[in-house]
């Protein structure tokens, strides 16, 4: 049944203060005096510091320490001739980061996601960008170039292969990304033996490269032990418990710099001495598990949170109990503490940066070293720490608006 | 069945799906594992201390360290002990921790609120601040900020505000107490310590009076003005028998050619860059707690509180904030102990904290050695904070709920 019409008579119109600009105003910024009063010194506040902000960074500033350090920034001493001797090894680091790209478009092809799509065009098109800087500003070969190009073209490639091939499937794609990242590793490295692929040592790996292959190997790996490690904590085996419980909380109490210390200084001595020693290595580990014994304590709270009955429900079904565990318990308590997880994914992602502490030339520590080398510097420092505090905002602010859209699609806090 | 299966049963059920008997195994293994693996790096190591004639065990501790350290709040010359030096490090660290907790919270919780204001710039401003400081590493703010303070006037030139502080490129200086004479100063610290146990006797008293008799008691106005008067009391009789106050202002004054500060309190450029940076970081986190904490309370709540009549104020102080307080406690600790932590990033920016401190020793001494003490003094820090928390947790659970 229709409802009938409703007149509205004249004069029953809401105050014009209360609808619109004027109401939005009123509301939010001038509801009474005090609200009034704070706007206004908020402000004046906002309006200095944009003021002077701005005039800094786009007037006083000199940015010549950005340009001037280039692509050290993101490879370290990767690309020097001390890294490779009588030999090119710049075509490396641009094959790995072509096979990212190919992977993000794999990943876009997968659903479909506009996220997804984003972050690809995103990589892809600020690789393809760094191309075309003019001949002053960065010193890149012809040959460096058309590589960066080619991430172009490989953000459909891997669309297309996820889209129309067999390769199409979730499993499948992470694995293919697992593959990239033990790729990467490798072509940075090397293999002796092979006259292409000279080793490099590991000491010459440094810039934002360094830190997010640390980045990537940690997130990948520390939620898994961390996963291993909550359900040892909350097992009825004394002897699992016990030590699941140790080694979570002796990893919490102490700073990881102190662990990474320990890493470069002690656990040498802890390997035979004709064993490979890599610092790099055992500074990867140490971070890792670090942060797993993070992911652990969230992940328990996670299934703390749970109810029983989801438990009882499925053994009651009679399922046993790993099923139980990996199949109803396990995949609701994650999804309930995905913030708490990509929160410490982030933080992983920002202690990265503190292997500047042991003499790793991170893209921080590429930074201060190049200010302190070169003294002339000394006054850029501000400029150089407001650009690496941005390029490790860029990176950690995506990764909380991606984890957002992950909650946003997994329900999280709806159902 | 045949034997050979009839042997390996338990219960009429074969071991290997036999859950106790599986269970039990995993637990041996995993032990043995463990164990041997422990046994393994231990010996590989005595063997390389052995082989490399490495220094090892803890007779250093009584040695001299003959190395002088940066900053220091209890006395130390470079004549003392490892172990005094150590000590040195640990109340460095604590230092820093304790100050950074007391301004981080403050700070965390005016953001927080700030956040939740219904004012819309200062929301939004309050959320660019915290999207900005949590999402950047903590070095890479130390440095901005170190290279900040190297930019300050120097110490000749330094801001002055009212004869009374001083901010230069050393470091902040302000007007500090200080005891006239030690012995006196500390009788009076123990008198102020009685006052407040005192006043909080007269608290508890007043709230006891006031919750069985329904007759405002002022447990608040009646507990510190006992406090106050016992201790002015104490004050005064110490005064006059002494011949002078227990405590008295030290003001900070720029003598001589350089124009050095003498007197009050300085937080020298290291401290002051570590508390800057580890207050900005650290308040971002505590200011999203408080905020979750708040929106953690029902809304139900604050209108049932103002439809029995209660005021705005009475309904923030006895119904929502001891609710949030619930939800803000264990990530707060949490923070706390991050706090503590991340005070050891200090070495990068010239301030000798705990680990500093005990790297540096690695040079001269036993690296084991130094490594598990430093462990242990973070790990009984750790435990120092969780014992805090878990008491006022005990205090503030529910009751019967």
């Amino acid at each position: 049944m229709a409802s009938p019409p409703v007149s509205q008579p004249e004069g029953m119109l809401p105050p014009r203060s209360e609808v619109g600009v004027t109401g939005w105003l009123h509301a939010n910024l001038f509801s009474n005096w005090f609200n009034s009063v704070l706007t206004l010194v908020s402000a004046a506040l906002l309006v200095t510091g944009l003021w002077f902000g701005l005039k800094w960074i786009f007037l006083a500033a000199d940015w010549t320490v950005i340009s001037e350090l280039g692509g050290r920034f993101l490879l370290g001493r990767y690309n020097t001739e001390a890294a490779c001797e009588g030999q090119n090894c710049f075509w490396r680091p641009q094959a790995a980061l072509i096979m990212v790209s190919v992977l993000l478009g794999a990943a876009w092809g997968l659903r479909g996601n506009r996220v997804a799509r984003a972050v690809a065009w995103l990589v892809a098109g600020v690789s393809a960008a760094f191309a075309f800087l003019p001949y002053n500003l960065a010193t890149m070969g012809l040959d460096v170039r058309i590589l960066l190009l080619l991430n172009l073209p490989a953000v459909p490639l891997g669309w297309a292969l996820a889209k129309y091939t067999p390769l199409g499937t979730g499993t499948r794609v992470t694995i293919l990304g697992v593959a990239i990242f033990f790729i990467t590793l490798i072509l940075l490295r090397g293999l002796p033996g092979l006259p292409f692929l000279q080793p490099v040592s590991v000491v010459y790996w440094g810039g934002l490269s360094l830190n997010l292959i640390l980045a990537v190997g940690g997130i990948t790996l520390s939620l898994p032990i961390g996963i291993a490690l909550a359900l040892g904590r909350r097992s009825n085996l004394p002897v699992v418990k016990v030590l699941c419980v140790f080694f979570i909380e002796v990893f919490r109490g102490v700073p990881l710099i102190t662990l990474l210390f320990m890493s470069q200084t002690l656990v040498p001595l802890a390997f035979p001495e004709d064993m490979p020693q890599n610092s790099l290595f055992r500074a990867a580990v140490v971070i890792t598990l670090f942060s797993s014994a993070y992911m652990a304590e969230n992940i328990r709270g996670g299934l703390q949170a749970l109810h029983p009955g989801q438990a009882e429900a499925a053994r009651a079904l009679g399922l046993p109990g790993w099923q139980t565990t990996m199949l109803i318990s396990l995949p609701q308590a994650i999804r309930n503490v995905i913030p708490a997880i990509v929160g410490q994914f982030i933080g992983l992602f920002k202690d990265t940066s503190l292997v500047y502490i042991i003499g790793m030339l991170d893209v921080v520590a590429i930074g201060r070293s190049f200010i302190q080398s070169n003294p002339e510097y000394l006054p850029s420092a501000r400029e150089l720490f407001v650009f690496l505090a941005a390029v490790f905002w860029i990176f950690t602010y995506g990764m909380s608006y991606i984890s957002g859209k992950v909650e946003d699609y997994m329900g999280v806090g709806r159902r | 069945m045949d034997s050979a299966s009839r042997l390996l049963t338990y219960q009429g059920i074969p071991v290997w799906r036999h859950v106790q008997i599986i269970q039990w195994a995993v637990q041996i293994v995993s032990g043995i594992l463990v164990v041997a693996l422990v046994v393994w790096f231990f010996s590989n190591m005595v063997g390389a201390i052995q082989d490399r004639d490495i220094p090892s065990g803890f007779s250093f501790l009584s040695r001299e360290y003959q190395t002088p350290i940066g900053e220091h709040f209890i006395p130390y010359e470079s004549s003392d002990t490892f172990l005094y030096a150590l000590l040195v490090g640990i109340t460095n660290t604590a230092i820093v921790a304790v100050a950074g907790v007391f301004l981080a919270t403050a700070l965390g919780i005016f953001i927080g609120v700030s956040r939740l204001s219904s004012n819309w710039i200062v929301s939004k401003l309050a959320m660019v601040y915290i999207e900005f400081f949590r999402n950047v590493p903590l070095l890479v703010q130390l440095f901005f900020w170190f290279y900040i303070v190297l930019e300050l006037p120097a110490i000749r030139e330094s801001f002055v505000v009212a004869d009374a502080f001083y901010l230069s490129n050393r470091g902040f200086s302000m007007p500090w107490p200080k005891a006239t004479e030690y012995s006196v100063a500390v009788i009076w610290l123990g008198l102020a310590a009685v006052a407040i146990v005192a006043g909080w006797l007269v608290y508890r008293r007043q709230a006891r009076m006031e919750e069985q008799t329904g007759r405002s008691g002022y447990p608040l106005i009646y507990s510190f003005a006992t406090a106050l008067v016992i201790g002015a009391i104490a004050w005064l009789i110490l005064s006059f028998a002494g011949g002078s106050s227990p405590f008295y202002i030290s003001m900070p004054e720029p003598q001589g050619r350089f124009g050095n500060i003498v007197g009050g309190f300085t937080a020298r450029a290291g401290l002051l860059v570590l508390l800057t940076g580890l207050v900005m970081y650290t308040a971002s986190f505590i200011a999203e707690i408080v905020r979750a904490g708040i929106q953690s309370v029902g809304r139900g709540q604050t209108e049932a509180a103002r439809a029995l009549g209660l005021s705005p104020m009475s309904t923030l102080r006895s119904v929502t904030f001891p609710q949030a307080m619930r939800v803000i406690i264990p990530p707060l600790i949490s923070q706390f102990l991050n706090l503590t932590k991340n005070s050891s990033l200090g070495g990068a920016v010239a301030y000798s904290d705990l680990t500093n401190i005990a790297v540096t020793m690695t040079q001269t001494a036993p690296a084991v050695s130094i490594f598990m003490l430093i462990m242990a003094s973070y790990l009984a820090m750790s435990l120092t904070w969780s014992l805090i928390g878990n008491l006022y947790n005990r205090h503030i659970r529910f009751v019967g709920g």
